[in-house]
């Protein structure tokens, strides 16, 4: 508590700290808003300037940047479909569909509220996280134990948004099979790739989502408006009330508590922190069926957990020197420009770089809701512009979106196959989000289970030695016999009626 | 237009750093005003990784020093191969360059890849050569030193794991192939595409050993937390004078070295290619440039190859690589 007013104090008196505080929190929300660009880019582009920065300066403003550039990104999932980053994708499943409702100043008011209170959590967390946190997190969670937390991320991921159950799966599988496609995480063969390089880098989740969300979401409008049966959302201002924000705490505590231990493991990280705590919300609710069709708690769900990430993702890179992601990687790049070392002893002899990078995040989260509640009020009024204009502009902003994401063509082509593919697969009833689960899952999945694999001599059983690896596939396992059981009763139920 | 921005920005800000430099801009000859614009610089890794990283520094040491602009462009995949269509459909005029890393040598060596980077590119400059080591924890109880890992790896065949990257003919797994067949010992390798992840795999106790290159773990041999046993290279370099080396533990093959460089296409004019060569032979010796490099313990062995000596050592390595596949049989 003394170290962390005494951080305080050194950023508020610090005129420069204060200058690069707020440059780093609007730079962060901006790139963090616009699609096609996020808060790596500005990293990348400012990383060189920080040479000749004080190095306690120069961490803070990638912090400040981490922590206001994964909440940025929220604020155009939810008003037209497209994710400004990575990890504000499951913020659309249900933040667009609030829109369409009418909804959409409570789902920017959630987002805004549970990315400053996850942010919060996170720092406070993080200040009380002793080293020693991070490191029984890297010693615990080994690729089985990572690879048995996506297992029981993935059997919920069928519940999400699909009209029925087998469709959901079908969906999740569709997923898991377009994850096979380019370099195989093993050998480097490439799979599905046709002799492309391009197909070789893969299918990047990114364009599938501009793809699956903003584009189809624009012809399916379209549809409506030549049948002349489009309503306009109504352009609502009405934050969240208390009474709904308290009827979600479980929700808002879990992903709190899920996106911290995400952030905590090297290589996993705000991306995602959001999608799990997407999945556990849908796991949890009574009514999942309900997901993925304008579900509150899909959105608080998804801010709290990417928000909650930035926090925890700063233990292991200053206290063992792992970068769990590519920003902290970039802080990492800092210590060494300025020839420090992350490791234990910077809590000792770097005690002011680190608490004033500590007081800055939790400061920067706390901004959020002060910005966030200005932007509620005056963004949510693009919604009165007519269709026929916003139409265009969300296919540019989608098309360099999915361009600039690795600057390759390839993308954007995979983006207007994907939407197209999208229209059909939604009026069939399959469900997008669960496409984009099996994708990423898939991915993070099938390399931690190579890594599982090659550890554990190709032996299965090997999982079941390991007790944190053998609860979360049990666990995984038993939701998927429980749904089934559920799916199996209800259509006794009707059949009997 | 984001983009734009974005550039915009960065040429505004460097700018404002380097504009006063610019006056003492180099006496290189520009031919025919070359270049009246900035250069793209394709990497075909992510922003943030070593790559990345060495692009940065350099095109800032190049701003530093000679006055002209780049701008890095990331185009990751497909481990360094997405990038590549891009590179050969632009107009061979000199504007755009392309980094790329040893690994264009085993894909092109594989067959994974058609074009030849000592051919069909045309090298400008190497800026980072470095070696591979063994590391282990310092606190392992089975073995402390080489003597005690081979011993402990010989009476447990098979079992000892390796954290390394994935593809099969890499650079890494040759390496330890060559190591295990010179002193008949037998690993399992673990394929690790993150390097973040393939670190605390070693320091969280999932794998036993980690191979790698000491300017990426920097940080963790300083902090005591990784300790290195074996230096592939012909020499004991400076800085590990106490590590033995393959050759002295009777493993007698020519370790194969990781080593970052930038190229332009074939078909380039030739004029416009010397200028490029001369720029980036600068930018190396740019102090910031320097500086960068020794902080990334590139500077324990001699980083710098010009055109006509890159060519001689992708050609080396392709051969060796060649030559190593044939015998395995991974060659397409």
């Amino acid at each position: 508590m003394e170290d962390f007013l005494q951080g305080t104090l050194l950023l508020a008196t610090d005129p420069t700290a204060l200058l690069i505080f707020a440059c780093g929190l609007l730079g962060g929300m901006l790139f963090g808003a616009i699609p096609g660009v996020n808060m790596l880019t500005l990293g990348a582009v400012i990383l060189p300037f920080t040479v000749g920065m004080d190095p306690k300066h120069a961490i803070m403003l990638f912090s400040v940047i981490y922590v206001s550039g994964v909440f940025g990104g929220a604020i155009t999932a939810i008003l037209f479909n497209i994710p400004g980053a990575p990890e504000n994708a499951p913020t659309c499943f249900d933040g667009y569909p609030m829109t369409q409702q009418g909804r959409a100043g409570k789902a920017i008011g959630a987002a805004v509220s549970c990315s400053a209170l996850g942010g919060v959590g996170s720092a406070i967390l993080m200040m009380a996280a002793t080293p020693a946190i991070a490191d029984w997190a890297v010693h615990a969670f080994g690729p089985p134990e990572v690879f048995a937390l996506i297992f029981f991320g993935l059997c919920v991921s069928a519940s999400v948004g699909a009209r029925t159950l087998w469709k959901g799966w079908l969906s999740v599988f569709l997923g898991l099979l377009l994850a096979t496609v380019g370099t195989d995480p093993a050998g480097g063969l490439g799979r599905f790739d046709f002799g492309s390089y391009y197909l070789l880098a893969g299918i990047h989740f990114i364009p599938l989502i501009l793809g699956f969300f903003a584009i189809s979401e624009v012809f399916t409008q379209a549809e409506k408006i030549v049948t002349g049966t489009r309503e306009r959302p109504k352009a609502s201002l009405e934050f969240p009330t208390l009474r709904e924000f308290w009827a979600l705490r479980y929700t808002v505590s879990r992903s709190m508590g899920l996106g911290f231990f995400a952030g905590i493991l090297p290589g996993i990280g705000a991306t995602l922190a959001a999608f799990l705590g997407y999945n556990e919300a849908v796991r949890w609710s009574k009514t999942p069926e309900k997901f993925g069709k304008g579900e509150l708690g899909g959105v608080v769900a998804s801010e709290t957990a990417n928000n909650a990430a930035t926090g925890a993702a700063m233990i292991p890179l200053l206290a063992l020197g792992l970068p769990g992601g590519a920003l902290t990687a970039m802080m990492m790049g800092i210590f060494q420009i300025h020839g420090m070392e992350p490791g234990p002893l910077i809590f000792i002899n770097s005690k002011e770089l680190v608490w004033v990078t500590f007081s800055a995040m939790f400061f920067a989260n706390l901004a959020i809701l002060g910005l966030g509640w200005i932007q509620t009020k005056t963004v949510v009024h693009l919604l009165r512009v007519p269709f026929r204009w916003l139409a265009p502009g969300i296919l540019l902003l989608a098309t360099v979106g999915a361009f600039a994401l690795r600057n390759l063509l390839v993308d954007v082509w995979i983006m207007y196959l994907a939407g197209i593919a999208a229209y059909f697969l939604r009026k069939t009833g399959y469900s997008a989000a669960g496409i984009v689960l099996g994708l990423i899952l898939g991915k993070i999945g099938e390399s931690m289970f190579i890594k599982s694999m090659q550890i554990m001599d190709y032996d299965f059983l090997g999982f079941a030695e390991r007790p944190i690896a053998a609860l979360l596939i049990a666990a995984g396992l038993a939701t998927v016999v429980a749904s089934a059981v559920r799916q199996w009763r209800r259509s006794r139920d009707t059949a009997g009626d | 237009m984001t983009r734009r921005f974005t550039v915009l920005a960065v040429v505004l800000a460097a700018g404002l750093l380097f504009g006063p430099t610019l006056a003492g801009a180099q006496d290189i000859a520009k031919p025919d005003g070359f270049p009246e614009r900035p250069i793209t610089l394709i990497v075909p890794y992510g922003a943030g990784g070593g790559s990345d990283q060495l692009s940065r520094a350099m095109a800032g040491a190049i701003e530093s020093a000679v006055g002209i602009n780049f701008q890095v462009v990331n185009k990751p995949g497909g481990g360094g191969r997405a990038a590549i269509p891009d590179f050969m459909t632009a107009p061979a005029d000199g504007y755009t360059v392309m980094e790329h890393i040893d690994d264009a040598a085993t894909l092109y060596a594989s067959g994974k890849i058609k074009e030849n980077p000592a051919e069909d590119w045309v090298p400008l400059a190497m800026a980072q050569i470095t070696f591979s080591q063994i590391y282990i924890r310092p606190d392992d109880d089975r073995f402390v030193d080489w003597e005690s890992f081979l011993a402990y790896a010989q009476a447990n065949p098979g079992q000892v794991t390796i954290a390394n990257v994935g593809n099969v003919g890499s650079m890494e797994r040759i390496n330890m192939l060559k190591l295990e067949e010179a002193k008949g010992f037998e690993t399992k390798q673990i394929s690790f595409d993150k390097p973040a992840e393939r670190y605390a795999a070693l320091i969280g106790g999932h794998v036993d050993a980690l191979f790698e290159q000491p300017g990426d773990v920097r940080n963790f041999l300083d902090a005591a937390k990784m300790i290195p046993i074996l230096t592939f290279l012909d020499i004991r370099p400076e800085a590990f004078s106490g590590v033995p080396t393959h050759g002295e533990v009777g493993a007698d093959f020519d370790a194969l070295l990781r080593f970052r460089g930038f190229y332009a296409k074939k078909g380039v004019p030739e004029d416009r290619l010397k200028y490029l060569e001369q720029v980036f032979a600068a930018g190396f010796q740019d102090p910031s440039f320097q500086a960068f490099n020794e902080k990334k313990y590139m500077h324990l062995i001699d980083s710098y190859r010009n055109t006509a000596d890159s060519i001689g050592l992708l050609d080396g390595a392709i051969a060796t690589y060649k030559a190593v596949y044939k015998e395995l049989g991974i060659s397409q």
